[in-house]
């Protein structure tokens, strides 16, 4: 049985529509006229358990309504979804049990209490025994370096940590399928690769299902083998991070070390130098036109190589390129 | 059966206990809380004793028998206190009933305990009023103790239909995102029609018939009035079966309303 499936999925919302000034609000009062919106048109995926998925778009794409509509705080206008075999919102409860969600800005943790009365709180709720209940405790605990907060409300931390403490309280009771809407949102470098690694560790001990959004590709090329980038409603991508960067990753970068600069190069055709400095030549080459060691080669035979290196396509670059239609014109073409 | 009930208490029980530890969170709110609550105690005495300054009784009731049952309005003012409305449109503003809908737990039946959890923590944080009223203004506490037993059953199950009334209201915030004119329109009715200003024997009889025939009263000044001696406790069954009747009534339009309204909800951003 798949973790999630969904077919068909939609969502419309409608959103009252005023014109401007007192005469407008006032007219919207007795004839209140509602523009429809379609976030989420008619969209269908299907993850395996373990599976941990990418789940990228623009703003305003549909990203977050879909993962809404995921957890059951949303009712779909049309199509179905199961999540471990439920329908999320009818079986509201149960489903509850069996996942986890972190709003990247919005925070599930009372406010006012301490991060260790707020776990002991969601350790109530689901019902977690108590020695289990300690043992993840202390397990989060260090590995999300938790002890000196555990006494802290969750209103005086700061961003970082109250990230750290998110993660705990979602992960707390073991769920099977969790939701990351943004979990790297505004944080630094140090404090995001801490909660990659803790992701990963859970998706590879507790086999949990992770679905992933978020602007950071970072993240995605960190989490996730698998990809789905939505667009305007509509899933316009769905596969393994490697096939996008086959199919977009068209140019490639290397960078050589040299004893001295050379004055001009001859280069194969599609490769161009894109700097030149007295020791360091970067040059981008077009894969479909030749290759990295025809390229090497080149270079070699005419400057004095130390050192050289070979940049992986830039999975930024590449979704940058989806975004402005790059799917489209490839199926035009 | 016995587990299951086992289970559910844990789990509300924790709930319920992490109320107060919320409202202790900010010291100042109590202390402001209490000052304000005696100013106004000071205020309603002096209002009630210039008016007896004029005749002997109001609406057959003495001047004393009224100022025990406004003194006793005063300390037991929480009992028509409910933040439904508020806590809704906060966490939809907030977005924040993402997460609610999202715990393993009756929506309606969490809100439930914590506002009974509410109601005694707000009542243990009254006392210095109980103070105050019986050493500054003279309160009798009455020592019958069968109308403190008419009156604990009548509260809990004014007070419980009362939470149901405010939470049908609260529903509105579903399809209006906005709470503040809503929230002080019925922070208004419930004070006046609840009973904590007067008491309903003063009221004129039409306004009376009006202020029976809403939910507001059947919280503070139905209670109130088994424990001020004006309803004699003899006529408790007939009014717990009248209170009991709102109850289930109201409990079941605001389980339909809420499922209804639940479907409305948009989470707006990331």
């Amino acid at each position: 049985m798949p973790a999630i499936e969904v077919e068909n999925l939609r969502k419309v919302f409608y959103i009252s529509k005023k014109d401007p000034g007192l005469a407008g609000a006032v007219k919207a009062l007795f004839r209140p006229r509602f523009d429809e919106k379609v976030a989420v048109d008619g969209i269908s995926l299907r993850v395996e358990p373990g599976e941990m998925v990418g789940y990228i778009g623009v703003n305003g794409a549909g990203k977050s309504t879909t993962i809404k509509m995921l957890t059951g705080v949303l009712v779909p206008t049309g199509g179905t979804v199961r999540v471990l075999g439920r329908d999320p919102h009818r079986d509201r409860v149960a489903n509850a049990r069996d996942v986890g969600v972190v709003f990247g800005q919005r925070s599930q943790m009372w406010w006012d209490l301490a991060l260790v009365e707020s776990l002991n709180l969601i350790a109530k709720i689901y019902e977690i025994p108590a020695a289990r209940y300690r043992e993840l405790l202390d397990e989060f605990a260090a590995t999300l370096e938790l002890n000196e907060l555990l006494s802290v409300p969750i209103r005086n931390m700061s961003l970082g940590q109250k990230m750290r403490a998110e993660l705990a309280a979602t992960l707390i009771h073991e769920p099977k399928v969790v939701y990351l809407d943004e979990p790297t949102i505004g944080l630094d470098l140090i404090v995001k690769e801490r909660i990659r690694d803790f992701i990963k560790e859970q998706n590879r001990t507790r086999g949990t299902t992770v679905i992933l959004t978020t602007h950071d590709l970072g993240d995605i090329e960190e989490l996730c083998q698998r990809v789905i980038i939505i667009d305007a409603g509509h899933i316009i991508f769905d596969g393994p991070i490697s096939t996008i960067k086959d199919r977009f990753g068209k140019y490639r970068e290397i960078t050589f070390e040299v004893a001295a600069g050379a004055a001009r190069l001859e280069l194969p055709a599609g490769a161009d130098v894109i700097a030149a400095e007295p020791r360091t030549l970067a040059l981008r080459f077009d894969r479909t036109q030749t290759t990295a060691s025809q390229v090497a080669a080149a270079v070699m035979s005419q400057v004095d190589v130390r050192d050289f290196s070979l940049a992986e396509p830039d999975l930024s670059a590449i979704v940058k390129q989806i975004y402005n239609g790059a799917l489209q014109e490839e199926a035009a073409a | 059966m016995i587990s299951y009930l086992r289970r559910q208490a844990s789990i509300y029980g924790a709930i319920a206990a992490s109320v107060p530890k919320r409202f202790l969170a900010f010291e100042i709110w109590f202390w402001v809380g209490l000052v304000l609550g005696a100013i106004e105690m000071m205020i309603l005495v002096f209002f009630w004793r210039a008016v007896y300054g004029q005749t002997a009784t109001l609406g057959g009731l003495s001047l004393d028998q009224t100022l025990t049952y406004i003194l006793l309005a005063q300390v037991f003012a929480a009992l028509a206190d409910q933040d439904l409305i508020w806590e809704f449109g906060y966490n939809l503003r907030e977005g924040l009933i993402a997460h609610m809908l999202l715990r393993p737990v009756g929506f309606q039946t969490n809100y439930y305990v914590q506002a009974l959890a509410s109601l005694a923590t707000r009542m243990i944080m009254q006392l210095p009023m109980a103070l105050l009223a019986t050493a500054a203004f003279g309160l009798r506490w009455p020592t019958d103790l069968a109308a403190w037993g008419a009156f604990l059953v009548s509260a809990l199950l004014g007070y419980t239909a009362l939470f149901f009334f405010h939470w049908i209201l609260a529903c509105l915030t579903f399809y209006t995102t906005e709470v503040w004119g809503l929230g002080v329109l019925v922070y208004g009715l419930t004070r006046f029609f609840s009973g904590g200003l007067m008491p309903l024997a003063i009221m004129p009889v039409w306004l009376r018939t009006l202020v029976l025939a809403i939910p507001f009263a059947q919280s503070l000044a139905i209670p109130l009035n088994f424990l001020s001696g004006i309803t004699p406790v003899a006529e408790a069954p007939a009014t717990w079966l009248f209170q009991l009747a709102w109850v289930i009534g109201l409990g079941v339009v605001s389980q339909l309303f809420f499922r209804v309204a639940v479907r409305k909800v948009t989470v707006q951003g990331g």
